[in-house]
């Protein structure tokens, strides 16, 4: 489309730096007049750190370094980190205000997956609510 | 070689649905053979098949809608005459056949009735009050229409090749596992409905990007029309509900086809969780439907009180709160399932206060005609009939969602008479008034007035006087999908409902004849200008029908009710703003992607539905050869040279100038 430049006009922001007036998508990155190595370092770090979590999951369970039963919540905890590094280093989803719309989307997202998720399971727990408890049933039959 | 196909499975031996399909069959085999005779065909293909332009697929959207309307409404015909009928006698339709008509009629009217309609007028409006030339992915959303139409498709052939499902519009199990449903209906059902969701998912994404990253220069968020905004939510609330109801029917594909066990009763299954599921989706699914024709009353309110929308605010913070809490109800489908009372109270707490979101909206739209110039034409009726309607739709859904009421109420046709009453009430009524409404920017003329208001009455009447005895009946006892019954104090209940549904038919007809009477007088009912209604949002600037490229120059946008300003000050000033600077314009090119693409999805799920599996990967393959091809094309756009631009545009200026020439009424 030919009007698609005007959108991209840019801005100064009370920084001093120059910032690009529509939000850029998931995976877009507008390089612009910095040279690519900015962008390739925020692939390798992420890269980095992903790798030494998914390392660090599988490390931890063949040491003493935490008490037993909490392992699984340790596994939750380096899953969720993981999460975070790949939205804030591939998919680029950042506090900056050209993301405002990825940042909702998100939050979006997440709550429609909790609702679902957290709901379906309260429903399904309770399903038997109304029944009676199945000694009680085995005590009538006597 | 061909599966479960064989000669036994088109019933030869039931004459109504022989004589139904051979009627249908010999019009589109009339129709088809007048286009192709009369040398229509390349026209068709190359400005409507293969068209990307979202005002052409929003036109074909409509008119799938309105043939499936037509259909599902003969359904509901026959489910009405069938049990008015059926008074301590069997009837004329057997147990067998009335189940699949209950269930086509309630898969038809929401899948490709109530949604195309919507996403129709979506398509049609959307971009054009949004300033742009176009949505954001325009072959994809010709492959959302036509992966629509597909479903469509499918459930039409099962008329006469097969069956359709006997389990109602949602494929409860365990009814709807092999062990009870052996036959090919429910497959049908699931090919339909996962074919033309995946359309529906791309529209949704399409125009969530659209309205997000694609407005006028100045189109803020709050500059936005309110159709537009329900449109966000709506397309929003497709997005996040529409993978539940994918996920869902495929794990009852894998149940059916590869005996997974889901939801079944044995291995760990829990049919259970399909109920929990289907809802998940199912309640935001009305306010897919719900929400736009929310916005096309906002649009229509204001228009003809010749005043903004009161409360301009307050209704994007209602159609936001409606899209969220959404998600928070959708336990009260299934009340009496077994769960406590925490769990039905909290649930039915948050479907109580779901509805004052709506009455926000109610209030807005009765300020909003408050001290207003008020013209009662056909579109401002079926609002009116709509907030009447509605609001006694939305207070029966008040009491169903009190526990202990639904507990009485549940699968009645007081339930039945409910739905009906918010979707006829809410989505229907929006979705007339919105096609009279914009008729004449699709078209260039506008609907006959005459014919459009005795429709609105006769329609609004017949549903009142099909409906109210439901709610009476309901209240009786008489539960719903009843094939005969043997309760005299249900009978003249019944048999009023047959008489609205009368009336209802005579309604549908005159829609028919409107239509009709309009394209033969459409010399007197021109629209000149653009602006038939003395509109205030930017559709109206552009001319009825927009040029493909819809806006000679991107409006600049410095207010709300953008089109308002700039007529305002054309009349204050007597002349109309300087004519732009014309430039070429890049518009994106036809491709037949969208129809090559749902022929092979068709012949897939055909072959999926009767286990053909050679034809099966043959489908799958073409659709992903035609999408490789699209994807690989060298020259996406063409180019309208300035001086086209130009020659539309100033044809439109001279009928607007002579328009604000002779323009008696008020000026600022």
């Amino acid at each position: 489309m030919s009007n698609a430049d005007d959108r991209h006009a840019q801005r100064r922001d009370t920084d001093g730096l120059e910032r690009y007036d529509i939000d850029t998508a998931p995976g877009d990155e507008y390089l612009g007049d910095t040279e690519v190595g900015s962008g390739l370092r925020g692939y390798v770090i992420g890269l980095g750190l992903a790798t030494l979590l998914t390392i660090a999951s599988f490390w931890l369970l063949g040491t003493n370094l935490i008490w037993a039963p909490g392992i699984p919540v340790a596994l939750v905890v380096l899953a969720i980190a993981q999460m975070g590094v790949h939205l804030v280093f591939f998919l680029h989803i950042t506090t900056g205000p050209d993301n405002t719309n990825n940042a909702l989307a998100l939050a979006f997202g997440v709550l429609i997956v909790v609702l679902v998720i957290g709901g379906s399971i309260w429903i399904m727990a309770n399903l038997d609510h109304n029944l009676m408890p199945m000694n009680a049933i085995m005590n009538m039959n006597r | 070689m061909l599966g479960k196909l064989s000669w036994d499975v088109i019933p030869f031996d039931q004459p109504l649905p022989m004589i139904a399909s051979a009627v249908v069959a010999l019009a589109i085999l009339g129709v088809l053979a007048w286009v192709f005779l009369a040398g229509h065909f390349p026209y068709l293909w190359r400005e409507w098949i293969t068209s990307v332009d979202h005002k052409r697929i929003g036109v074909m959207y409509t008119l799938l809608a309105l043939l499936m309307l037509l259909r599902g409404f003969s359904d509901a015909v026959m489910m009405r005459s069938q049990q008015a009928l059926a008074f301590q006698a069997p009837g004329y339709l057997p147990p067998d056949h009335f189940n699949q008509v209950f269930s086509a009629h309630g898969t038809i009217m929401i899948f490709f009735g109530a949604m195309p309609f919507v996403i129709g007028l979506m398509n049609l409006v959307v971009p054009l009050q949004l300033g742009v030339r176009d949505v954001a992915f325009p072959t994809l959303n010709s492959v959302s229409f036509w992966l629509t139409a597909t479903g469509a498709l499918l459930v039409n052939i099962s008329l006469v090749i097969g069956e359709f499902a006997r389990t109602g519009w949602l494929p409860y199990p365990p009814l709807s596992e092999t062990a009870y449903s052996p036959g090919v209906g429910v497959d049908y059902y699931l090919w339909a409905v996962q074919i033309s969701g995946v359309g529906t998912l791309l529209t949704g994404i399409n125009f969530v990007t659209t309205i997000l990253k694609m407005r006028a220069p100045g189109m803020s968020y709050l500059r936005m029309s309110m159709f537009c905004w329900t449109s966000l939510a709506a397309s929003l609330l497709i997005v996040a509900a529409f993978p539940i109801l994918t996920a869902t029917l495929a794990m009852l594909t894998l149940d059916r086809y590869f005996g997974f066990h889901f939801f079944t009763n044995e291995a760990g299954g829990n049919m259970l969780m399909f109920v929990n599921l289907i809802w998940a989706w199912g309640h935001p699914e009305v306010y897919i439907l719900v929400l736009p024709a929310f916005g096309i009353f906002s649009e229509v309110i204001s228009t003809f009180s010749s005043k903004p929308l009161f409360g301009y605010r307050s209704m994007v913070a209602a159609t936001l709160f409606i899209c969220i809490v959404s998600f928070m109800v959708w336990l009260h489908h299934f009340f009496t399932m077994g769960a406590g009372a925490d769990v039905n109270a909290a649930f039915g707490i948050a479907t109580s206060i779901i509805a004052v979101g709506t009455g926000v909206k109610i209030y807005n739209w009765m300020f909003t005609m408050y001290g207003g110039r008020i013209r009662f034409a056909t579109p401002m009726l079926w609002s009116l009939g709509f907030m009447v309607t509605f609001v006694i739709g939305g207070m029966t859904g008040v009491l169903l969602a009190v526990p202990p009421a639904d507990f009485l109420l549940h699968n009645s046709l007081f339930l039945v008479a409910h739905f009906h009453n918010v979707i006829i009430g809410g989505v229907l009524f929006g979705a007339f008034a919105g096609y009279t409404y914009w008729f004449p920017k699709a078209f260039g003329f506008r609907l006959h007035e005459g014919w459009g208001k005795l429709a609105f009455w006769l329609t609004l009447i017949g549903f009142y006087v099909t409906f109210v005895p439901l709610y009476a009946v309901g209240l009786l006892g008489m539960t719903r999908r009843m094939q005969h019954f043997d309760v005299s104090a249900w009978y003249p209940w019944v048999l009023a409902a047959g008489v609205g549904m009368l009336i209802t038919t005579a309604g549908v007809v005159a829609q028919i004849v409107q239509l009709v009477v309009s394209i033969r007088q459409r010399a007197a009912l021109r629209d000149a200008t653009g602006d038939p209604w003395d509109g205030r949002s930017l559709e109206w600037a552009t001319p009825s029908p927009p040029p493909v490229f819809n806006f000679a120059a991107l409006p600049h946008v410095e207010g709300e009710e953008p089109y308002w300003s700039i007529k305002q000050r054309a009349r204050e000033q007597n002349r109309l703003r300087d004519e732009p600077d014309y430039e070429p314009i890049e518009m994106p090119r036809n491709s037949p992607t969208g129809f090559i693409c749902a022929f092979f999805a068709t012949v897939m799920g055909f072959a999926l539905i009767w286990h053909i599996w050679w034809m099966v990967a043959l489908g799958a393959l073409g659709a992903l050869a035609t999408f490789v091809v699209f994807a690989w094309r060298d020259i996406p756009e063409y180019v309208i040279p300035a001086a086209e631009v130009a020659r539309i545009d100033r044809a439109n200026r001279s009928a607007r100038r002579e328009a604000l020439v002779t323009y008696t009424g008020p000026r600022p």
